[in-house]
């Protein structure tokens, strides 16, 4: 289900990156501590935390650590690739829209002719 | 309605109209023709397209088959929004297809007209028409949420605070 509270960059930044795409695709199958992620995507530990956090923010996968172990699964917000695009869509163009209508509002009477 | 002179009118309507469209209707407190420029000038285009976000205008052809080319920049990550114009009828109707780098293939075709309705303001209507049959589907799923005029309205009090 589309959570329309989540700000808009969130997803939509989450969604842009191909890794974070594969971690998705990945975790879909089973559950991965971030240490068999790095392995798998032949990332540094860092770098895999990094993708992991902003999925994490996004709502897509949480983690949970156990002892020295922390095994990231698939969040309560789970992906449907076209229903997320198309709302991230939606909620792009209200945004530009507002934006047109400051930006119209601010230039008023500026714009030459 | 006598002539509101500082009515806002801002409310956008948007609807559903069949199982693969997205119709928004926006009147704008502005004149078409700077409705207009500020669709078709880079230099215009960059102060509000990236809804905040720095803007690139890479290519903007206002031509029948001439390419368009945003790359937004947000959080450190460059988002990438492409196209074609099928039609441009100056100032009033361009139609143009839309699509996002990280979902490539997933075009939608966007049309957008332009009708001076007096006292200096514009009513702009969208009609975006998603052309793949999965994300039709999608739109029928995403239609039954509920909540969605509520949640614009929180973001436009957001967008509006960030202005």
């Amino acid at each position: 289900m589309v959570q329309y509270s989540r700000t808009l960059d969130s997803a939509f930044g989450a969604l842009s990156d191909p890794t974070r795409r594969g971690i998705l695709e990945r975790l879909g199958r089973s559950d991965a501590a971030i240490s068999d992620l790095a392995d798998e995507f032949d990332m540094t530990l860092t770098g895999i935390k990094k993708h992991v956090g902003v999925l994490e923010d996004a709502g897509l996968v949480t983690t949970e650590k156990v002892g020295r172990v922390r095994t990231c699964r698939l969040g309560p917000r789970q992906l449907d690739d076209e229903a997320e695009w198309i709302a991230e869509y939606r909620r792009m163009l209200e945004g530009r829209l507002n934006r047109l209508e400051a930006f119209l509002e601010a230039t008023k009477g500026r714009d030459r002719r | 309605m006598t002539a509101a002179t500082k009515q806002p009118a801002k409310k956008a309507t948007v609807s559903m109209s069949g199982d693969r469209s997205i119709h928004i209707e926006r009147v704008f407190n502005a004149t078409r023709d700077r409705v207009w420029e500020a669709m078709t000038k880079p230099e215009l285009v960059a102060q509000w397209w990236g809804r905040g976000n720095k803007l690139e205008v890479e290519r903007l052809e206002v031509r029948r088959g001439g390419h368009w080319r945003f790359v937004e920049h947000a959080h450190g990550e460059a988002h990438g929004f492409e196209g074609r114009y099928a039609e441009v009828v100056p100032p009033s109707k361009l139609v143009y297809s839309f699509e996002w780098d990280g979902m490539p293939a997933h075009a939608l075709l966007e049309t957008v007209t332009l009708e001076d309705i007096g006292d200096g303001r514009t009513r702009m209507v969208i009609d975006s028409l998603f052309l793949m049959a999965e994300d039709r589907d999608a739109m029928v799923s995403s239609g039954m949420e509920g909540g969605m005029n509520e949640s614009y309205e929180a973001l436009d009090r957001v967008l509006a605070a960030g202005w």
